[in-house]
């Protein structure tokens, strides 16, 4: 499979001389969903960061398609999208020009949108609110918008933080159904979370930060092995690891 | 336990302090000398005005409308804050002493502003109702009793669970202040202690009850508190960035033609800015008010060549108010990570503003043509506004994007 995402050797932080992560290597891959898992102030959402070319790493690289930030912005960014941990909407557009603005800013035809709009909004049962504004949305309703805007682009790359937050129950299912199809079509999926159980049954592969570092990556069959639990949950060997008993 | 005294003593102190601020801002800002010159030459007008006002003029009629409108509003700044909705509601019931801090002080300032206005209008007052300065003091004190009257009838009346009630209240009130405000100046003296009487009714056994029926509406004050908070901080932005300033969204719709594109990558922001421009808060609103404003001044001014200069004061008045807009979303994740480039941002703000400068300059030339009957300096107006966007914008869009990044 070929990788999508490379972060080679990634150090980066928010102060000079004090990183917050440290020497991160990791890929995704075609057809694979990462789940990226740590505490709260593990380093996941610097991380997140500085793969969005928001942050400049101290050292080490972030390349998606081979390709760096700083070599190719524009085309580096048309590759991901992303789906922040808090809606961020723009309060003066309805649903419709959110995902109007989204399609027209990574260089969709018009055609290809409406095409794929609709199903879109039906499946997240968002049709009938085409012309709200954010200001009348919910905390889950909001996060939907956020989703659809990601969803509607089909890159080859997303990226999600915390999705499940606020999300009613068969918003989270739509979701996981499309993230599946996706990555069945040669999508790859960096996602961050704390719902194990769900990460357990949809990430291919793991990613287990802790202060700053990765500390135990690859299959669950593979995290079972290194960390010498057997038959554990992802639950078990992430509170292991979080206790500071892998280093 | 917390002392709610003290709470209200601290946050009035920064209330102050925070007010203090940005007027010295305000003070530092370029708009200030345009609208003291305005009040210049508003107040040279004013006094013409007045001379040239008809003998048969309904000042009596124009007078109780603008005291009933005005007793009528009763704005009460509680300095409430979002948290208090959890952390304050256990000390429901000690912040009697906090709100009737709130009540003091909004009675204060509602007594000062209602002697402001008074005092803008005694010119008018003395010419056509009566004159001499008892007349000024029985006046005034009698509206600041009316004044006193509401905020606090007004306070009992925000305890009423439902806006439609409230505002039924309020009704009520306009009506008695429009009486009041009528008889006072018709100089009714004895009918006005009728209205005495009934205002004395009102207060204890109409709004006194609700004391005894409900609670406070939490929600509701901090929505107000809120908005008057907004309120304050819009004006302050026409002289100065107010980052807190959160914009409110009107939709608008009849403008909805105007910001839509043909759906191209390239129109993507241009989109967005022009929708941002017409629904978001005050941008438009500043917009025609730049206009109006600078047909005023184009029509105080004497016509000849210098008019241009007038329109391109203008143009930069405007143009350095609208920077904000290409701020606003410097912190939108979702906006930065657009694959678009650097410079294709610029100019869409840029061309953005360009067209709306254009339509600016094409407005004042029609105006100055009406005026003046001049089509050459008319015709050249839209040119300035071209000139301006081309020659002048670049250069200050390099020094705002430098500046804030």
């Amino acid at each position: 499979m070929k990788p999508i995402l490379e972060v080679t050797d990634l150090t980066g932080g928010y102060l000079p001389n004090q990183p917050v992560i440290h020497h991160l290597d990791f890929t995704v891959k075609e057809n694979e969903i990462v789940g990226l898992i740590g505490l709260n102030g593990a380093g996941k959402s610097t991380t997140i960061k500085h793969v969005l070319g928001l942050m400049e790493p101290m050292s080490g690289t972030s390349k998606i398609e081979g390709q760096t930030f700083r070599e190719e912005p524009e085309n580096y960014r048309s590759q991901f999208t992303y789906i922040p941990e808090m809606p961020i909407l723009y309060e003066e557009l309805t649903l419709w020009e959110h995902l109007e603005l989204t399609a027209m800013a990574y260089g969709l035809e018009e055609q290809t949108f409406l095409t794929r709009v609709r199903p879109l909004l039906e499946e997240f049962r968002m049709d009938n609110k085409i012309k709200w504004f954010p200001s009348q949305f919910s905390k889950g309703m909001k996060q939907k918008v956020m989703i659809l805007c990601a969803l509607l682009v089909e890159p080859k790359l997303y990226i999600v933080d915390e999705p499940f937050v606020g999300l009613d129950p068969l918003g989270i299912q739509s979701f996981l159904e499309y993230m599946v199809k996706f990555k069945n079509n040669g999508a790859g999926v960096l996602m961050s979370t704390h719902i194990l159980s769900t990460a357990e049954r949809y990430c291919d592969r793991f990613l287990i930060m802790h202060e700053g570092r990765l500390v135990l990556s690859g299959t669950l069959e593979e995290l079972r092995m290194r960390s010498g639990l057997e038959n554990a949950t992802l639950d078990d060997i992430y509170l292991y690891v979080a206790r500071g008993k892998v280093t | 336990m917390i002392d709610v005294k003290k709470l209200w003593t601290k946050r009035r102190n920064a209330h102050v302090t925070h007010t203090l601020k940005y007027f010295s801002l305000m003070a530092n800002s370029g708009l200030i000398v345009s609208l003291i010159l305005l009040i210049v030459i508003g107040s040279v007008y004013y006094a013409k005005l007045l001379q040239a006002l008809p003998e048969n003029f309904p000042a009596v009629f124009i007078l109780t409308i603008v005291f009933s409108f005005w007793l009528t509003k009763s704005p009460i700044r509680t300095l409430l804050k979002e948290g208090d909705l959890v952390f304050l509601l256990p000390v429901e019931s000690g912040m009697k002493q906090y709100f009737s801090k709130a009540i003091s002080s909004a009675t204060a300032t509602g007594s000062f502003f209602t002697l402001f206005i008074f005092t803008l209008l005694w010119p008018i007052v003395q010419v056509f109702v009566h004159d001499g300065w008892k007349m000024y003091v029985t006046f005034g004190f009698f509206l600041i009793a009316a004044k006193v009257f509401n905020i606090y009838v007004s306070w009992e009346e925000r305890r009423l669970p439902y806006k439609s009630h409230q505002t039924n209240y309020k009704i009520m009130r306009f009506i008695v202040n429009f009486v009041y405000a009528y008889l006072l100046f018709n100089e009714a003296y004895l009918f006005l202690i009728a209205i005495f009487a009934i205002m004395y009714v009102l207060k204890n056994f109409v709004f006194g009850v609700f004391k005894k029926q409900h609670g406070y509406q939490w929600e509701m004050l901090l929505a107000e508190e809120q908005a008057l908070k907004m309120k304050g901080y819009r004006m302050v932005n026409y002289f100065t960035d107010v980052p807190a300033l959160k914009q409110t969204v009107h939709k608008r719709p009849l403008f909805n033609s105007v910001a839509s594109f043909s759906f191209k990558k390239k129109n993507a922001l241009s989109a967005l800015y022009m929708k941002t421009f017409v629904r978001s808060g005050d941008y438009l609103g500043l917009y025609v008010r730049l206009i109006l404003i600078g047909f005023l001044f184009m029509y105080l001014i004497p016509a000849g060549w210098w008019q241009l200069i007038v329109v391109f004061l203008f143009f930069q008045m405007f143009a350095l108010q609208l920077f904000t807009l290409y701020t606003q979303y410097r912190w939108n994740v979702i906006f930065m990570i657009y694959p678009i480039k650097q410079d294709t941002r610029v100019k869409a703000f840029q061309n953005w503003l360009k067209n709306l400068l254009i339509i600016q300059g094409v407005l004042y030339g029609i105006f100055y043509v009406l005026l003046t009957g001049d089509w050459l300096i008319a015709i050249l107006m839209p040119v300035a506004a071209i000139l301006y966007s081309v020659v002048r914008l670049p250069s200050m869009t390099k020094k705002h994007i430098t500046l804030t990044s």
